[in-house]
């Protein structure tokens, strides 16, 4: 037991404490060149109280301890009252988050792996300003409580992502890997790359209307953030929501099924545990289109009168991390193949558009489902790409446009760009959305 | 700290190097509807170590004081490491050395303000908000930091300074129907805690604009003339020309480079746009950035021509240009990057009126919503808007995005007001990973663009 929470188990009724270790290098090219490289030896902390049964919160780097524990009593005194308790005792899943030989890794190794793919790209595209960063972490999670929730895990974490503006413009185009283990270069992504990069020599821009629309993986975000919201127990207990009281009721497509999964054997994202002690487990949130499901932490559980489902997560749209209050959020979030090839999604189209990625996503009101973004990607007629989308914005809202899909697509790959970190998701083709083209 | 600092960057086996070693304070104060989520009053401390060696660079964060001798060492081999696979060596622009301190204090010092007054100013705003019927929520929110910073370098420089900000914003959420819309607002953003009082009427103002825009129509997709107001305006040069302006995110692109020299005319003779860290009371205030340069104010758009560039050492010397003091870290975690300060587009002589009669069809787009941009596209929200027809305002609409591309909508600013106005609220995110900055202000008169692309239904 931290020293901490043994000195608050005298002291406070109840108390939390987050405590996060990480260990990260990582090496970053532009235009070719090696533009720096990083160490980071970081750690942080964060505990909650529950005193005279008020919340108190606070978080930091603390040379003493007590510090840590005065700051969260003061934050008690003027808290609002506690509405539960701190995770109990619990077992654990056991799944794979560690891999040595990733922790053992240096600079100099990820140096050669970028130099990999630099020469690799190089050899067809040579006169594009390519950039790559790439990083190594091993991280340290321990998350103990008063009540008896203990979890630790050690994790590492290995991310390749490259990319490149187009021609003449601030547009770019991403690709990446990640995984807990060591890293080959996937020479079927770097080809990707290439004949995605190529497909935008050209512009194109749709006429304003409705066109059927391909959400590739790397723009998953699109979808999966206004139904994080719709699904967050946090936004439905306070009826904000536009998902409340729908559960068993169908709100998408029937052919989309979303699961939150943190228990994937060595993925990058996998969790025994949230960053409130509780158990993960994998959750349907949406089956066939309907809703299966809440996600659910300690204090959202409360004012819905169920427990947590272990979503809690020290998450945010941006950064995150251990200042961040724990809310409802994604741990793994999945959505089930189809049968189609993305290619013939493409291929099918007598005009459409392949959305890779959506700008201003989070000045709309997504909460309630909606989006509004200037539209990256690709503009398809006849099933041929014509060119990379310009002056194009696609609107819309999911609860209404995401009930008419075609078709899913087979292939699933991991976004390795966007506000979420999303894990498998495939092609998505959607019958029409709002586009503002010519 | 700063003797003991000093004496690590002096020993460092590089061409340049430096340490900063920082201490900070948050107080946080959330409310969300009738519940007070959040009380944290919270301190962190850090350091950070850049060095370039053999003409590479590397960089370092570390928590505990006493690593910061053998990280910074292990931060000039990495440097060498890193300039052996170079071709073209980096390097930093020639400055002075400066051994000075830059400590803040303002009439009304947050730091001296106990919690309790805090939380009740947030529970007196909150409580408004909650007295109109249509508001099913809010989140009104006190954010504090205090940064007390040292920085030292290889080259003598030996500061002390601090960061200070203070502010309220909130979200005002209301209802009716199936229609459910949110309106910012928010109050301060310097470091006086002053400004964040009386702002009664001013709240009771946004609350009813939420409350109108229920009953507000869906806005058009299409192509439209638009005025934006002094907020928008304002976010619209910061998210589109400004992050063209950061010497780091054009260094590596030589597309952009090309396109970018001084001298290009990027509009008419109405627009002029200028960055200035020396105006005080603005968000993005400061004396000196996190390389130790002072901050200047850097006239970046001179009646329509490319005159100005924001840099760090290493981009002004990359650039041939003068130093600007825009290199700047969120905190001890991050390294810093070059960043805008107060970026303001200059006031011009057209009236508002004169600006909404010069358009038949288009919008009138109010309230900044934030933005994003990559390279030379952005896109950016509105809180509300309204219709111009035939030279004059129309109804309300609502859930408004726009987006263009940079260079054709600069040349499509036609007319500049003559009301510059400066938010009170800054923030700004850059970087992988995301350091969002409080201190980063933006200032514009109303002005209107010919043409740009609508969101809509």
């Amino acid at each position: 037991m931290h020293p901490l929470i043994q000195t608050a188990k005298g002291t406070v009724d109840q108390a939390e404490l987050y405590r996060d270790k990480r260990h990260t290098i990582s090496v970053l090219y532009q235009n070719y060149r090696l533009q720096q490289v990083e160490e980071n030896d970081l750690s942080s902390v964060a505990l909650r109280v529950i005193e005279d049964g008020r919340l108190g919160s606070t978080y930091g780097v603390f040379p003493e301890g007590d510090r840590l524990l005065d700051a969260a009593r003061t934050a008690a005194r003027y808290g609002d009252p506690a509405t539960f308790s701190f995770a109990p005792a619990a077992e654990y899943p056991s799944v794979r988050t560690y891999d040595d030989r990733t922790a053992a890794l240096t600079s100099r190794d990820l140096v050669d792996l970028c130099e990999a793919i630099k020469e690799r790209i190089h050899e067809e595209l040579s006169d594009v300003p390519l950039f790559i960063r790439c990083q190594a972490r091993t991280g340290d999670l321990v998350v103990e409580t008063t009540e008896g929730a203990a979890g630790a895990i050690r994790s590492t974490d290995l991310g390749i992502g490259f990319g490149a503006p187009f021609r003449g413009v601030g547009t770019a185009i991403f690709k990446g890997q990640r995984s807990i283990a060591p890293l080959d270069v996937d020479e079927a992504l770097v080809d990707e790359f290439v004949e995605w990069y190529r497909w935008g020599d050209n512009t194109s821009t749709p006429s304003t209307g409705r066109l059927p629309v391909i959400l590739a993986p790397e723009a998953s975000f699109l979808f999966l953030l206004p139904l994080l919201m719709g699904v967050s127990g946090d936004l439905v207990s306070k009826k904000t929501s536009p998902l409340v009281d729908r559960i068993g009721q169908p709100i998408l497509s029937e052919k989309l099924t979303v699961l939150d999964d943190p228990l994937v054997e060595g993925d990058p994202n996998a969790r025994p545990f949230d960053d409130e002690g509780v158990p993960c487990a994998t959750h349907k949130i949406v089956e066939n289109g309907v809703l299966k499901d809440y996600l659910v932490d300690l204090q959202s559980g409360a004012a819905l009168g169920r427990p947590s489902n272990g979503h809690g997560f020290k998450a945010a749209l941006f950064g995150g991390g251990t200042e961040t209050p724990s809310t409802p959020w994604f741990a793994n979030p999945v959505i089930e193949a189809g049968d189609a090839s993305w290619r013939e999604l493409v291929s099918g189209l007598k005009e459409g558009l392949l959305i890779t990625n959506g700008m201003g996503f989070h000045s709309g009101n997504y909460p309630q489902g909606q989006f509004a973004v200037q539209a990256v990607g690709y503009h398809i007629v006849d099933g041929q790409v014509v060119g990379r989308l310009d002056k194009t914005m696609i609107s819309g809202n999911i609860y209404e446009d995401f009930r008419t899909v075609r078709a899913v697509s087979r292939e699933r790959r991991r976004a390795f760009v966007g506000l979420l970190s999303a894990g498998l998701t495939p092609y998505i083709l959607f019958d029409s959305l709002q586009v503002a083209g010519k | 700290m700063k003797e003991k600092l000093a004496a690590i960057a002096a020993e460092l086996p590089a061409a340049y190097a430096d340490v900063r070693y920082e201490e900070n304070r948050k107080v946080r104060i959330l409310y969300e509807g009738r519940k007070l989520s959040e009380v944290a009053s919270t301190e962190s401390s850090g350091g950070h170590v850049r060095a370039y060696a053999d003409g590479g660079k590397a960089i370092s964060s570390f928590s505990a004081p006493e690593r910061a001798g053998p990280i910074a060492e292990s931060t000039c081999a990495s440097a060498s490491l890193a300039g052996k696979l170079r071709e073209k060596k980096l390097r930093v622009a020639d400055a002075p050395a400066l051994a000075d301190a830059f400590l803040l204090s303002p009439a009304q010092d947050p730091r001296r303000i106990p919690l309790k007054e805090k939380l009740d100013l947030v529970a007196h705003y909150n409580g408004i908000i909650l007295g109109e019927p249509h508001v099913i929520t809010t989140q009104t929110y006190y954010d504090e930091f205090g940064s007390r910073r040292v920085f030292v370098n290889s080259e003598g420089s030996a500061i002390e300074y601090e960061l200070l900000t203070c502010g309220i914003v909130g979200f005002i959420v209301a209802k009716k129907g199936d229609v459910v819309q949110r309106v910012r607002f928010a109050f301060g953003g310097c470091e006086e805690y002053g400004r964040l009082l009386d702002r009664e009427e001013e709240l009771k103002a946004r609350i009813a604009k939420a409350c109108e825009l229920l009953d507000a129509e869906p806005v058009k997709a299409g192509v439209f003339p638009v005025v934006l107001d002094p907020s928008e305006a304002g976010v619209f040069i910061h998210e589109a020309f400004g992050h063209l302006s950061e010497g780091d995110g054009l260094q590596n692109n030589p597309a952009f480079r090309a396109r970018l020299q001084m001298g290009t005319k990027l509009g008419r003779p109405v627009l002029s746009v200028s960055d200035d860290p020396t105006l005080e009371g603005r968000p993005g205030h400061f004396v000196v950035d996190d390389e130790g340069i002072r901050g200047v104010k850097t006239r970046l758009i001179t009646e329509g021509v490319l005159t100005g560039r924001l840099h760090s050492r290493e981009t002004a010397a990359e650039f041939g240009e003068p130093l600007s003091g825009n290199m700047r870290a969120v905190d001890a975690h991050f390294t810093p990057l070059v960043r805008m300060s107060n970026i303001f587009i200059e006031p011009g002589e057209s009236s508002f009126d004169e600006i909404i009669a010069s358009i038949d069809r288009g919008y009138y787009l109010v309230g900044a919503k934030g933005g994003q941009t990559s390279g030379d596209q952005f896109t950016f929200g509105s809180q509300w808007g309204y219709r111009i027809e035939n030279g004059k305002l129309g109804p309300m609409v609502r859930d408004i995005n726009m987006s263009g591309e940079l260079f054709s909508t600069l040349q499509a600013i036609s007319m500049v007001g003559d009301d510059l106005t400066f938010g009170e609220r800054g923030g700004c995110g850059k970087g992988s990973p995301m350091q969002t900055n409080r201190k980063s202000g933006t200032g514009a008169p109303h002005i209107k663009i010919d043409a740009v692309t609508i969101g809509g239904v």
